[in-house]
């Protein structure tokens, strides 16, 4: 039987391959304190990574997210610093994601407006909100109580509790995806939408739920960068967009829609987390991760595209 | 008259100058001290970059691509004049090393996204990403001071004809420029072909490729000469310089009539659309908004912007589908 490559199950290899490099660079790497580093650290990006890659697969995109992060964390710190029970604060913290979301995929099905448009257009409205909800305070949470969850371990492990968090969304995303009816039609959608409207999948409803739902996990990833931070800066988040969207990329979906798949973005997510603390931890400057970023980047479209073409090259030399 | 009328509101840019023309008549009504030297100074100053950016990003968008590694590309080449410079090279040198520094840059993106037909924010994503990797390594932390810009640059910056610094001067010279020849010129119409039906394009005989392949390096050959404007609107450069300005002029060009679909804009518009958003900048403070809100208030015209222009395309279209049917 012949296992054809592809994209995906690279990243998974290279996910394999920088573990045991990266330990074997450098002693810190394989310690139990640095696992639970890297994993806090990529905890936003993935969060958000799996709605995006939904919306990806279906065709369309999605750049407000990091401002949506950055103003649940700034609505939380709104409410909190006056009065409001940090309980209650994280809800409408929560509500006020989903509520972001429901614009951006109101504005796309109903308006029938560009996604890479509009949401550059409520990057810049968003992220403006937080300056007009917080000025430029910072808002700490230090004497909240449980935030101490975001950058505690889960007791006697080295997991910190963001792990039970990216574990049953990243389950759940990925089930979903590829098991389920739900799944299937966000391929649908990404291949070819009029087919997918012919054949009765509802795509409009489909589009706002899928933006909808990309609002409300940008607002569980402003409820654990919040946690984590133990604080709220108008900020907070700035620039992850291009991040997230990068490593959806580098995990196999194609930014035209239709192809990718959940495990491929998992496994990216990661190698990029690994390949940033190996750097750090072998104290090479953070530019070096810039470059190697785009490099990998680069490389994630560059090399399909020339397997590709020399395939259908030896195709044709061969009648 | 009425025809006459129709065929005007037609015009991509008219809904924009009249928007910019009601936003400055507002500010000038309500708060008149904004009626002065300092103020269109101001404008003018604060407008330059993103307008000059907004060309190259122009010839992109209308072929239904997108550049993101623009920030990156006049950041590093603003910084790279100052050190140059610094370093004793002549201007010549410095800016034959500019010139090399877009050509790398835009050769680099054009031949991925025209020949090995990527997806433009894909990789120009990643190359905005290594352009300011590299760039971060070689500045390795070391900024660009006033003494170190180079006279003539500096003095663009400073000094002014009347109230028109003579770095926006530049800068309407570039637009007229580009756009007369993105009016009048055959591979330059061709962009807009590209960008409004590619297989139509292909099948009527364009080199897509090839011209895919100009606008890029175009655009990267501009982002690099964008430095100069860059460094002598703030006389200083370093790392950070240009992070994050892709999406604002990406906003400029879309306010302005470059629809992200592709196949229609002129720099024209692109340069009104960069104007009035800087417009509203400083109205929001001239009118005693807070300047918190200015950020939200520019996401939201945005937002209106394409919506409008939406609702318009919608409005006229039935018309000019009939009438390719018959």
């Amino acid at each position: 039987m012949r296992i054809k490559f592809t994209w995906d199950k690279g990243v998974v290899l290279l996910l394999i391959v920088s573990t045991i490099v990266g330990s074997f660079i450098t002693p810190y790497f394989a310690t139990s304190s640095n696992i639970s580093f890297v994993i806090q650290d990529v905890g936003e990006i993935m969060i958000i990574a799996l709605p995006m890659t939904y919306l990806i697969i279906a065709g369309e995109i999605d750049l407000s997210v990091a401002s949506i992060v950055g103003l649940t964390s700034a609505s939380i710190g709104f409410a909190y610093v006056r009065g409001v029970p940090f309980g209650l604060s994280i809800l409408i913290g929560l509500v006020v994601g989903t509520l972001c979301g429901l614009i951006n995929g109101i504005l796309v099905t109903k308006f029938g407006l560009q996604s890479l448009a509009v949401t550059i257009g409520t990057l810049a409205l968003f992220r403006g909100l937080c300056y007009v909800l917080l000025g430029n305070e910072p808002v700490d949470f230090l004497t909240a109580p449980i935030t101490h969850i975001g950058y505690d371990n889960i007791p006697n492990t080295f997991l910190p509790y963001s792990t039970i968090l990216l574990v049953i969304l990243g389950a759940a995303a990925w089930i979903t995806l590829h098991y389920t009816r739900f799944g299937r039609w966000t391929f649908s959608l990404g291949i070819n939408p009029g087919a997918a409207e012919f054949s009765g999948i509802p795509v409009q409803r489909m589009k706002l739920l899928l933006f909808t739902l990309t609002g409300l996990m940008s607002g569980v990833a402003g409820v654990v960068y919040s946690f984590r931070f133990a604080s709220a800066s108008p900020s907070g988040a700035s620039g992850y967009e291009l991040a997230v969207i990068a490593a959806v990329l580098f995990g196999g979906v194609a930014i035209a829609g239709g192809v990718g798949t959940m495990w491929g973005v998992l496994a990216a997510v990661m190698v990029l987390g690994v390949i940033r603390s190996v750097l750090q931890l072998s104290n090479v400057s953070s530019n070096a991760l810039l470059i190697v970023s785009g490099s990998l980047l680069l490389i994630s479209v560059v090399l399909p595209r020339a397997i590709e073409v020399s395939r259908s090259r030896r195709k044709t030399s061969t009648p | 008259m009425s025809k006459f009328l129709s065929k005007f509101f037609a015009i991509r840019e008219i809904p924009v100058a009249i928007a910019l023309v009601i936003v400055l008549g507002v500010t000038a009504f309500a708060n008149p001290a904004i009626v002065s030297r300092s103020g269109a100074l101001d404008i003018f100053l604060g407008v330059s970059v993103v307008a000059f950016l907004a060309v190259g990003q122009t010839l992109v968008i209308a072929m239904k691509h997108v550049d993101l590694s623009v920030g990156s590309t006049i950041g590093f080449s603003a910084w790279l004049i100052g050190k140059s410079t610094a370093d004793g090279h002549s201007l010549i040198y410095t800016m034959m090393m500019v010139l090399f520094l877009g050509l790398v840059v835009g050769a680099l993106n054009g031949y991925l996204v025209a020949y090995l037909e990527l997806p433009s924010l894909v990789v120009t994503l990643a190359t905005m990403y290594i352009v300011r990797g590299v760039f971060s390594q070689i500045s390795s932390g070391r900024t660009i001071i006033a003494s170190e810009v180079p006279k003539p640059i500096s003095f663009i910056g400073l000094n002014s004809f009347y109230v028109v610094p003579y770095m926006f001067i530049v800068v309407v010279v570039l637009v007229f420029a580009v756009g007369n020849i993105m009016h009048r010129l055959r591979p330059a119409r061709d962009l807009y072909a590209i960008g409004s039906n590619l297989p139509a394009a292909n099948l009527a005989g364009i080199p897509v490729a090839k011209r895919v392949f100009s606008a890029f390096l175009a655009n990267g050959l501009l982002a690099s000469f964008g430095g100069i404007i860059l460094l002598s609107r703030f006389n200083a450069a370093d790392t950070n310089s240009g992070t994050g300005l892709e999406l604002n002029v990406i906003a400029a060009c879309v306010v302005g009539g470059v629809a992200i679909a592709g196949g229609v804009g002129t720099v024209y518009g692109a340069l009104i659309g960069a104007v009035l958003l800087q417009s509203i900048t400083m109205a929001l403070g001239a009118l005693g908004v807070g300047q918190f809100w200015q950020l939200a208030v520019n996401g939201l015209l945005l937002i209106l912007a394409i919506s409008l222009d939406r609702y318009l395309t919608l409005r006229v279209k039935p018309s000019t589908i009939m009438r390719v049917k018959n």
